[in-house]
């Protein structure tokens, strides 16, 4: 049947060592941790879907690729493999989208395969990346690039082998099947107001911005600019860039309580940096509310703590169950809505229990989209 | 010695020109808390640095410093975590530091391999097993005990200022003051007569990136102590300041030339250029560019000092 050819694909990815690290969904130990790296040509015996045999073994590894591509039909109903490009193996955040994915894949009996640049949010190597899995046609992409304007050019290589390509996160020009993702202006806005409430409409407050250039961040920084203007009584004392790092959060925080002894409130664009903002404040033994933007565990984790006020959830694990299932229908050739927008939510102390309750399930298509 | 001193003279110069230019700026700026504040931050950049400098003096580079803090914060972070001892979680970072140090100088001695390429690989190697071993993840969360030597105080100064003025003074007497120290700005300036002279050119090397390594260890425990936290990327961003403080310093990187004490200046520069720029609310747009001007003035200031020294001398 229509399985990879496991030898030509692994002899591909040896000849190929430098582009990438793949890591495969752990088929077995679901220990909630996720895929390991694995070297590269385990990635490629991965769980055997459908093994037909018919021509494995015998026949020559190229001529068996020719007939392999050859005879890839348009659409499938079961056992598809996705490919899935994340920005980088560091970022928890990614960490729970590729987990999203592989349940969102699991439960529609499809598998993922992960590409993550080496380098952290490098464009030539996902590039390659995207290259190469030009060439091994899997039968539907999930596609964040490491930079939405520079990945132009892969989405365009995607789409124009004829492989449809479900844009995640970043919104990327091309003729992709659908995006998936939040509205991080919305989100920005979100977060900000609930700072800017609990602080009764007055006070003095520090914006940390992400990196320069990622969209998301930049986005979110937008959100709290607009969010501001509702709030006269707000006053920005500084809105400085901590590049979405623990360490600097922590520094510019301090060098910033330095500087204005009155500071009550802070926006962080990511919960990173808010756990920064919050060493420095603890180290200087000074009062401020913190809010910041991406949902993650740890924020969670503070928010019950009573260390962090707010955390803007963009549920990176649901857009990966999302995207990953929008991908398998759009291999299945079934309805795509253009784009899928999520609802924002905004995590305070009062929701804690429900999302813990709710975390590593993914939801159901049908609640999600309306097709 | 008259040119280096004169050069040290000119880069405390600098430091003061620096630190006027502030305190006219921002009214923040000269106030025990901030100062304590900049001295803090640069404890960091000095641990990292002052076992590069060392490395430096004998003309090699370590560019897995970064890298080395991370893993080393990483690997403490799992230790204590899982065992709940502080004592073998310090040990476990401090030589999983070392252990990277006398890795790269194996490489370097026994296989012949550049320092700039051994070490550079060595970043990589380092990055991949600290990916494997959080896999995406973060931990947070360690006891008072451990987090006492990166917030902790001690008659009212922060812990790792001492940390930093202690191995300033050992390393400044190593480097001076011992017949070992002494050996690595001869290995520096001459290997062929370093060694044809008597010097153990490979033991000192291997003693110095092993050196290097613990120092990146040091300063990984340091960090984890400070944030609370530990993710796989933490250590980055500690290369460029590091090797910056050495060159802004004034050690040369061709070898056998330079110290530590230039080292400390070098790493409060480059920490009160970012605390500068926060006080005074500079765009984070024009931070970086300003940052390398600053630097990049330094030790021009630096060259010119000597030069003129030189050729006085003459």
């Amino acid at each position: 049947m229509r399985k990879f050819n496991v030898k030509y694909l692994a002899k591909r990815a040896v000849s190929f060592p430098s582009t990438a690290s793949r890591i495969v969904a752990s088929p077995r130990g679901e220990d909630g941790r996720g895929g390991p790296i694995c070297p590269h040509v385990k990635c490629y015996e991965e769980p055997p879907v459908h093994e037909s045999g018919w021509f494995t073994g015998a026949l020559s590894v190229s001529f068996a690729a020719v007939l392999l591509l050859a005879s890839i039909p348009a659409a499938q109903a079961d056992g598809e493999k996705i490919a899935m490009f994340t920005k980088n193996q560091i970022n928890p955040y990614f960490q729970s989208m590729r987990l999203g994915a592989d349940a969102g894949a699991k439960e529609m009996n499809a598998s993922v395969i992960h590409y993550v640049p080496n380098k952290p949010d490098n464009i030539a190597e996902q590039l390659a990346e995207v290259e190469d899995v030009v060439t091994k046609k899997p039968n539907a992409v999930v596609f964040i690039p490491v930079d939405s304007k520079a990945l132009v050019v892969g989405m365009e290589k995607l789409t124009g082998a004829g492989i449809p390509v479900v844009n995640l996160l970043d919104r990327t020009k091309g003729s992709a099947s659908t995006f998936v993702g939040v509205s991080d202006i919305d989100l920005g806005i979100d977060t900000a107001r609930v700072l800017f409430k609990k602080l009764n409409g007055k006070g003095n407050v520090i914006f940390l911005e992400g990196v320069k250039g990622a969209l998301s961040t930049q986005e979110r920084l937008t959100g709290f600019k607009k969010a501001l203007e509702e709030f006269p009584g707000i006053k920005l004392l500084a809105s400085q860039t901590a590049n979405a790092q623990r360490l600097m959060a922590l520094q510019v925080m301090e060098n910033l309580l330095q500087a204005h002894p009155q500071v009550d409130g802070v926006l962080a664009a990511t919960d990173s940096m808010a756990m920064g903002a919050i060493e420095a404040l603890d180290g200087a033994n000074r009062k401020a509310l913190v809010a910041a933007v991406n949902g993650t565990k740890e924020a969670v984790d503070a928010i019950k703590a009573g260390k962090l006020l707010a955390t803007g959830d963009s549920s990176p694990f649901m857009q990966g169950c999302v995207a990953a299932m929008a991908a398998v229908r759009a291999a299945r050739k079934l309805p795509l809505p253009k784009e899928i927008i999520f609802p924002i939510k905004i995590i305070t102390a009062a929701d804690v229990k429900a999302v813990e309750e709710n975390v590593g399930k993914c939801p159901k298509w049908e609640t999600m989209v309306k097709n | 010695m008259s040119g280096q001193n004169t050069a040290l003279l000119a880069r405390i110069g600098f430091v003061l020109a620096l630190c006027l230019l502030l305190a006219i700026s921002s009214s923040a700026f000269l106030t025990t808390n901030n100062l304590l504040n900049v001295l803090r931050q640069a404890s960091l950049v000095f641990l990292i640095a002052s076992g590069l400098t060392l490395v430096i003096l004998t003309a090699g580079i370590d560019l897995s410093v970064g890298a080395n803090v991370g893993l080393s914060a990483c690997l403490c972070a799992v230790v204590l975590k899982a065992s709940g001892s502080i004592l073998l979680a310090v040990v476990a970072g401090l030589s999983c530091g070392a252990v990277i140090g006398l890795a790269n100088s194996l490489f370097i001695v026994l296989l012949a391999i550049p320092p700039f390429i051994a070490t550079y690989g060595m970043l990589w190697i380092v990055n991949g097993i600290t990916y494997k071993l959080m896999s995406g993840t973060t931990i947070e969360g360690f006891p008072p005990g451990f987090r006492f030597i990166g917030s902790g105080y001690w008659l009212g100064i922060p812990v790792p200022i001492y940390l930093m003025l202690g191995f300033f003074a050992a390393g400044a007497l190593f480097a001076r003051h011992t017949r070992h120290g002494r050996e690595l700005f001869a290995i520096g300036a001459n290997p062929v007569a370093a060694r044809l002279s008597g010097i153990p050119v490979r033991a000192r090397l291997i003693l110095v990136y092993t050196v290097c390594g613990a120092m990146a260890g040091l300063a990984g425990l340091v960090y984890l102590a400070r944030l609370n936290s530990a993710e796989a990327d933490i250590g980055d961003p500690m290369l460029l300041p590091a090797v910056a403080a050495v060159l802004v310093g004034g050690t040369s990187l061709f070898g056998g030339l330079g110290g530590l004490s230039g080292t400390l200046i070098g790493a409060v520069i480059v920490t009160l250029v970012l605390n500068g720029m926060n006080l005074m609310s500079v765009s984070t747009n024009w931070q970086p560019m300003i940052t390398s001007i600053i630097l990049l003035g330094a030790v021009l200031t630096d060259t010119l000092v000597r030069r003129h020294a030189e050729g006085a001398a003459k």
